[in-house]
């Protein structure tokens, strides 16, 4: 007990240590950011992988790690869509995914944003056309954010959930 | 440890003129079966005591219209880490095969798999519900046969995949997922359970098929990298790498020295950052979440390296048939240095921490116990298979990249607890670091890329196999015309492990599932395709 304690203190804080984001985020629109006004200052995330190669999630992980700590910013990952103000998806939306996706839309309370997390998530990326596939994610769902990357950096996909908080311009 | 030559000779002893033809195909011996003999002889090699072959991959190839057939290959890794091959031809209108599953297990699903995609049905399998197609999918759309268009647009049946059940009083079933807690990707799990302990467990997955085989064949040989790296994708270098390999021990290229180096110091800088963040995973599914803080930071360093070298965090557009696309100045090499020595030392501080916890000791040890004999029956290989005693390491059996010239232990334990995969994880941690450095020290200046002189025949073939963090990756790749692929088939360790996860938590509670999964962290993605 003692000795990751004295662990923690001689590592000192760590957050906040990463480069800035270089990839432009398109803006968020004044209409998506009035309609997240009403999560406040924070912001509930329910994740949903609908096909990825789980770069995306490993990045999402990522943004919860000490050094990104999202948690700062209010930003938390619930473990169910009835939780969430908002989904996360990524992935092309496979077949097999599309009723899945459907539903976890359904399950999620409104009022509710949908953020497409990625290129396969926001145009199918490199699996545009295939037999299995059936995205893009705004073809099943209504879609407010978009964060592209093949996957985004941590640092962008926080970037463009602050623009999404009105806590950054 | 057999000798090739001894082992094929003594298949045709035993079997005579059963053994149609034996050719070898780039040093890996081919042996042409008719196919109702294949079950005998491939129970032989699985089982006689000289060869104890391991099923590593089991696929088929759709041969038309070359030749108007289906051929399905058994590819066999027998003790030592010698390679066999066993195929079969279907001619004509043929659509049965006899199926090895009933004495074979490691079968099961390639079989199955087999049925889905090209049509094709293992007479005999005990289980031929669907695996990759789910119950939506209409009647007789098979994606890997020629005449199925890649962009076809599916249509919607009704179907209900029937699971296995335990009745009897108190016993009732827990559905889990496709979604289900937490950032991970969908796959279904259905236990049976009477109080707390596991009965049965049914795995349930392919929710993410994107169709890659398929749209791998839309590719040319030279252009096949990018879809590799999203196969998984936190193995991107592993299974690049693999499909590299493949397509240039097709083309018969050397690879530069200085070029091999380097894949062996990139594929082990991402066993670093994906054992380093499974091992704090681990912790945090037994509620240390202060072990996951410290390993998500060192994780997060080394990928930060990743993307400082590189420009890609998981280390993508590095590959490309015939070398690397980019070369590693003198300081970058000793910046990789300076920092893994620092990770190093970190990682061990917290490592003797880790040990000396007898509370998280006592959630680890004995939980999700995965048997040796299991592991074999299955195949399994890699990290799991290296804490159930299963001794293999494509690194040492079959080495590739640089390491034939480089040192390393591979670390085995026997009790294929979660405690073994996270100990295997931790010493790999360390010899990963020291084969860092052997790399750095062994360097020579020189070219990293070789150009493209040959072409491919049509219909010629070669197979590939990486370690990667999670085990052994397997590329086959056949050529086509206008150096196109014809077929690549990709086996990702995880498409083998998943059924073996199926036994590892018998009696266990489900409340450790998600220890016990964590301890496999197992690619959805890979299995899915």
């Amino acid at each position: 007990m003692f000795r990751i304690i004295q662990k923690s203190l001689k590592t000192g804080q760590v957050t906040g240590q990463y480069p800035a984001p270089t990839q432009p985020q398109p803006d968020v629109s004044d209409a998506v950011r009035e309609k997240a006004s009403v999560f406040g200052r924070s912001l509930t995330i329910r994740e949903v992988d609908t096909g990825s190669c789980n770069g995306c999630e490993m990045e999402m992980n990522a943004l919860m790690n000490p050094v990104y700590d999202a948690e700062r910013f209010g930003i938390h990952i619930a473990a169910s869509p009835r939780h969430a103000d908002a989904l996360v998806v990524t992935g092309p939306v496979t077949v097999n995914m599309e009723r899945a996706l459907k539903d976890v839309h359904a399950a999620t309370p409104d009022p509710k944003l949908v953020i497409a997390l990625g290129d396969c998530a926001c145009d199918c990326g490199m699996f545009k056309g295939s037999y299995a596939v059936t995205g893009p994610v705004e073809r099943h769902i209504p879609v407010d954010v978009k964060i592209t990357g093949c996957p985004p950096r941590p640092s962008e996909i926080l970037d463009a959930l602050l623009k999404l908080q009105g806590r950054k311009p | 440890m057999v000798g090739m030559k001894d082992a094929v000779s003594g298949i045709q002893e035993t079997f005579g003129d059963k053994i149609q033809r034996v050719e070898l195909v780039r040093d890996i011996p081919v042996l042409s079966i008719a196919k109702t003999d294949l079950p005998a002889v491939a129970l032989h090699i699985h089982s006689a005591p000289s060869l104890q072959g391991t099923l590593s991959l089991q696929w088929a190839a759709d041969l038309r219209p070359r030749l108007a057939a289906y051929r399905i290959y058994y590819l066999f890794t027998l003790d030592g880490g010698a390679w066999l091959i066993l195929q079969t031809d279907l001619q004509g209108d043929d659509r049965l095969f006899p199926s090895i599953t009933p004495r074979i297990q490691a079968a099961k699903w390639y079989e199955r798999e087999i049925r889905d995609l090209f049509g094709l049905v293992a007479a005999g399998h005990p289980d031929l519900r669907r695996l990759v197609r789910h119950e939506h999918w209409p009647k007789g759309t098979h994606p890997l046969k020629k005449d199925f268009p890649w962009n076809y647009i599916m249509g919607r049946q009704d179907g209900e995949y029937r699971f296995r059940h335990i009745e009897g009083e108190g016993v009732f079933e827990v559905p889990v997922g496709p979604i289900h807690a937490g950032i991970i990707e969908p796959g279904h799990f259905r236990f049976s359970v009477a109080g707390e302990p596991i009965m049965m467990l049914e795995v349930r997955h392919f929710w993410k098929h994107r169709g890659i085989e398929k749209l791998f064949e839309n590719f040319g040989l030279m252009e096949g990298v990018p879809l590799a790296e999203k196969v998984s994708g936190d193995t991107a270098f592993g299974h690049s790498l693999c499909y590299g390999q493949a397509v240039e021990s097709l083309l018969g290229m050397e690879i530069p020295l200085r070029a091999r180096y380097l894949r062996s110091l990139f594929l082990e800088l991402e066993r670093l950052h994906n054992h380093i963040g499974d091992v704090g995973a681990i912790c945090n599914d037994a509620a240390y979440s202060v072990a996951l803080a410290h390993c998500g930071r060192m994780k997060e360093r080394i990928m930060q390296l990743n993307d400082a070298l590189t420009g890609s965090r998981f280390l993508r557009g590095l590959n490309r048939v015939g070398g690397l696309s980019m070369d590693l100045s003198e300081d970058q090499l000793n910046t990789v240095v300076l920092q893994i020595n620092a990770v190093e030392q970190d990682f061990a501080e917290l490592s003797r921490i880790i040990f000396n916890n007898a509370s998280l000791t006592d959630r680890l040890e004995t939980t999700g116990i995965l048997k040796e004999r299991t592991a074999r029956d299955h195949g399994v290989m890699g990290v799991v298979g290296r804490a159930s005693d299963i001794d293999r390491d494509i690194r040492r059996d079959r080495p590739f990249a640089a390491y034939d010239r480089l040192r390393f232990k591979v670390p085995l334990y026997r009790y294929g607890d979660v405690r073994a995969r996270m100990r295997v994880r931790i010493d790999e941690v360390g010899e990963s670091i020291d084969l860092i450095r052997q790399v750095r020290a062994a360097m020579t200046p020189g070219p990293v890329t070789v150009p493209v002189v040959a072409a491919a025949t049509p219909g010629d073939w070669a197979l590939s196999a990486v370690e990667g963090w999670r085990g052994e990756i397997l590329y086959f790749v056949m050529a086509g015309d206008d150096g196109k692929i014809h077929r690549c088939k990709v086996r990702d360790p995880s498409f083998v492990i998943w059924p073996a996860i199926q036994f590892a938590v018998l009696g266990n509670i489900i409340p450790d599932f998600p220890l016990i999964n964590k301890s496999f962290n197992l690619s959805y993605a890979g299995t899915d395709l």
